[in-house]
């Protein structure tokens, strides 16, 4: 029984069933349990700013050069050195759900691959598993591997790229020194327990490294986002918006020859990921002892969501009657963990469970009665994915109404976050990871062995954490190059064996269904976690299309019970462990890393309002001031 | 002179989408093998590796992109880029929206000459947009423009022009 909120209980065959018939068992009167902070109301907080000078809004706002999509509103006590109030809000209506309506349905691996300018390819096939669902299409063995290798690639761009150029700055001695220099003085003796695989003698030197474009740690980065983009385009043909990603496979050649061109740049990882894991296994743990209030800093509750990736070629055959057996045999588990614990590794029970919610957003409501049910008969709230319809309804921002064109992702009613540490925290706790040399389940740790490169083999185990916070992630994210790295392996030799077998089909031919009715969700993920694609066909065209996105769920408004997003949620949680001694001091870094951590994936530069006070980026640019211009 | 001429937009932005549409047009043309037409809207961060990449080096960029410089109607500037890096905090601030997917062609210009990729010789060619909402069309005005665009595009690639030799557009476009 993995739900607490939702009225649905599952009988001796697992089948899921109301408790109430649906109209009140999906009501919003009742308010979910939820452990998280409650927020000041206005009236309290319009009071303390009236008759404290230290109460401060503070402005994380998008400078909307050209495409700001996330900003941040919060309001702080700076004395208290504590947050009152938090609002995330997504700026940019994206709209990608209107223009798949009425479409081929081949055209979303075009069009909703530029979702997102970073990991198009996560979308592509998203949309391609949804599509082979409802096509009933499945991969012949390569295509399914092909399609793993280079997720796997496309992570291993994403995480060195937030570990070190976006989150790493938050960590480096250009910013600890001004932030904390008594953190700082700490940091030049420190020992640095993971000097063998990092080579540095204090955790000084490694902030010192971390320093924006000049550190070794960040230029390091920078090159193997590269080693990992041209793995990608070595399967793939090209990144981004990758072309070869088609329902029923790749459309790609894969041979011996590209096999081993795409080993040499993985084999990179093998070493990479060893350095990493020590450099953030230090750092987390020197935060801490230096002072212990720093396992506060972005935490919330034990609650994320992760529908797994990386599918076994033996298992998946695209059908959702199946996807209960073919999810768990994914190399990361599908999965929810609420209150640090796992309840269920059910793709069925992760879809039933998710529900969109628009009392925040910037969107009229829906009917949502066309699906009572899955395709298996489990119930399905009227805020389902298959159900909701995107009817956007642009109106003034107020805090306690609408204030984003996010809308607000739920699962079991309940605030949960997606992450790429969410595969982590699955797999470990499943033990039901497919027998192979290099991953291991525990229950309470994952553990990974990276083989030998320059530097020798070692294991590696990332272990459940105590508590939950922003560093928590980074370490987490830091162990995900391993996780990815390990995955590749087993999928690279899978690989290798289909060649030799001389299975080297890599896609299945198909045609768009002209008539009927089909359904398909493809359940996927991205750097930053959960990723789904919910479609309807009718008569060969697409009738609705859904996407959820990690940030969504992560940078989602308010719910209708007021519970705030994961975003809100930890930021309220924050302390202001900056030292400063006026206001004017102030830069919020310890905001700005519980926001980073989640690696959110909207462009979020920042300009801060704190009272008479502004840091601002011109919005509009151009060299216009140039001496040798010329108009015409 | 290796010179690559480059498109900065999103697409399907109406007049923003103009960088993109004029490469498209300009790629229907012949040029000299020293010339690459290119649109570089693919992110910063992985422009960088592939101009790294390039043998040998470009040493001439043209940059074709929308920039609101303030025309009322719809225009046309183009200027030699300085190529004067902001402070390190700013282009630290352009790489974190470089690497979140902002296509913008100054934070391009910004990260390739950090590190350490941007050719000897850059011209920023801007057409001031009158449209930029969704729409695969420029407007009428920017339509308008786009011979110009694309004949000032191929007179500074083929050395013609520059900031040395400013000739006016009427001069060669016959």
């Amino acid at each position: 029984m993995c739900f607490k909120n939702l009225p649905i209980e599952f009988d001796e065959s697992g089948k899921m069933t109301l408790r109430d018939d649906a109209v009140r068992a999906f009501g919003l009167s009742d308010r979910p349990h939820n452990p998280g902070p409650k927020p000041l109301s206005d009236a309290q907080i319009k009071t303390l700013l009236a008759k404290n000078g230290y109460i401060r809004d503070i402005d994380f706002d998008p400078v909307t050069r050209v495409a700001g999509a996330l900003a941040f509103h919060a309001v702080a006590d700076l004395k208290e050195r504590k947050v009152l109030t938090s609002n995330s809000m997504a700026t940019l209506f994206r709209g990608y759900e209107v223009i798949m309506v009425g479409r081929d349905p081949r055209d979303a691996i075009f069009i909703t691959s530029r979702a997102c300018g970073v990991c198009g390819g996560v979308h592509s096939v998203a949309s391609c598993l949804a599509i082979e669902m409802a096509f009933g299409l499945v991969p012949p063995p390569l295509g399914v591997i092909a399609r793993n290798l280079l997720l796997s690639m496309e992570f291993e761009y994403d995480h060195p790229l937030h570990l070190f150029l976006l989150a790493g700055p938050d960590y480096s001695r250009m910013i600890v020194e001004q932030t904390n220099p008594e953190v700082w003085e700490k940091a030049k003796s420190y020992r640095a327990p993971g000097r063998p695989w990092h080579g540095y003698e204090t955790v000084g030197a490694i902030m010192e490294d971390l320093n924006p474009l000049s550190g070794k740690l960040y230029v390091e980065a920078l090159n193997m986002t590269r080693v990992a983009r041209e793995a990608y385009v070595v399967l793939g043909g090209k990144y981004p918006h990758p072309q070869t990603i088609v329902p029923g496979g790749v459309s790609t050649t894969i041979s011996l020859q590209t096999f081993n061109e795409f080993y040499v740049r993985l084999q990179k990882f093998f070493d990479y990921s060893k350095k990493v894991i020590a450099i953030w296994d230090d750092l987390t743990e020197f935060f801490y002892a230096a002072n212990p209030d720093y396992k506060r800093v972005g935490s919330r509750p034990m609650h994320m969501i992760d529908p797994g990736i990386w599918d076994d070629p033996e298992s998946y055959d695209s059908t959702y009657t199946n996807c209960d057996t073919w999810g768990e045999r994914r190399w990361a588990m599908p999965g929810a963990i609420v209150e640090g614990k796992l309840v269920t590794t059910r793709l069925t029970a992760l879809n039933t469970g998710i529900e969109e919610f628009i009392d925040r957003s910037y969107y009229e409501p829906w009917a949502g009665t066309r699906f009572p049910k899955d395709p298996l008969g489990n119930p399905l709230s009227p805020y389902h994915p298959w159900n909701k319809e995107t009817k956007p309804k642009p109106t003034g921002q107020n805090w306690k109404e609408k204030y984003s064109w996010a809308c607000t992702p739920r699962w079991d009613r309940q605030t949960t976050e997606a992450g790429c540490y969410a595969r982590l925290w699955n797999t470990a706790a499943a033990q039901k990871t497919r027998p192979n040399p290099f991953i291991e389940s525990t229950g309470s740790s994952l553990k990974m062995m990276l083989p030998k490169s320059v530097l020798p083999e070692r294991e590696v185990e990332w272990k459940v954490p105590e508590v939950w916070n922003a560093f928590e992630r980074n370490r987490a994210r830091a162990y995900c190059v391993a996780f990815n790295a390990a995955v590749s392996m087993n999928d690279w030799l899978k690989g290798l064996d289909l060649l030799k077998q001389g299975k080297t089909e890599v896609a299945t031919p198909f045609e768009v269904p002209k008539k009927g009715r089909q359904l398909g969700v493809g359940f996927w993920g991205a750097g930053r976690g959960w990723l789904t694609h919910h479609l309807e066909l009718r008569d060969g065209h697409v009738a609705n299309y859904q996407i959820i996105t990690p940030s969504t769920i992560n940078a989602s408004p308010r719910d209708p019970w007021d519970n705030p997003g994961a975003y809100e949620e930890a930021v309220l949680n924050t302390p202001l462990l900056e030292s400063f001694k006026d206001k004017k001091q102030f830069k919020g870094v310890d905001i700005l890393r519980a926001i980073r951590s989640f690696d959110p994936c909207m462009p979020c530069t920042t300009h801060i309002y704190a009272g008479d006070r502004v840091i601002s980026r011109e919005i509009n640019t151009c060299a216009c001031g140039a001496d040798d211009e010329h108009e015409h | 002179m290796r010179t690559i001429i480059a498109g900065v937009g999103y697409a399907n932005l109406s007049d923003s989408s103009v960088g993109p549409i004029a490469i498209e047009a300009l790629k229907k043309e012949s040029w000299p093998n020293e010339v690459k037409i290119d649109d570089l809207s693919y992110g910063p961060i992985s422009v960088v590796h592939n101009l790294a990449e390039a043998r040998p080096r470009y040493e001439r960029m043209i940059v074709i992109t929308a920039a609101d410089f303030g025309a009322r109607g719809p225009a046309l500037r183009w200027h030699r880029w300085p190529a004067v890096l902001p402070n390190p905090q700013e282009v630290q601030a352009r790489v974190v929206e470089a690497a979140t997917g902002v296509i913008d062609w100054e934070n391009l210009l910004v990260v390739l000459q950090q590190f350490g990729v941007l050719p000897e010789e850059v011209y920023v060619l801007a057409v001031q947009p009158v449209k930029t909402d969704f729409g695969m069309e420029l407007s009428s005005g920017v339509a308008a423009l786009l011979p110009e665009v694309l004949a000032i595009a191929r007179a500074l690639a083929m050395g013609e022009l520059s900031a040395e030799k400013p000739v006016r557009l009427n001069s060669f476009l016959a």
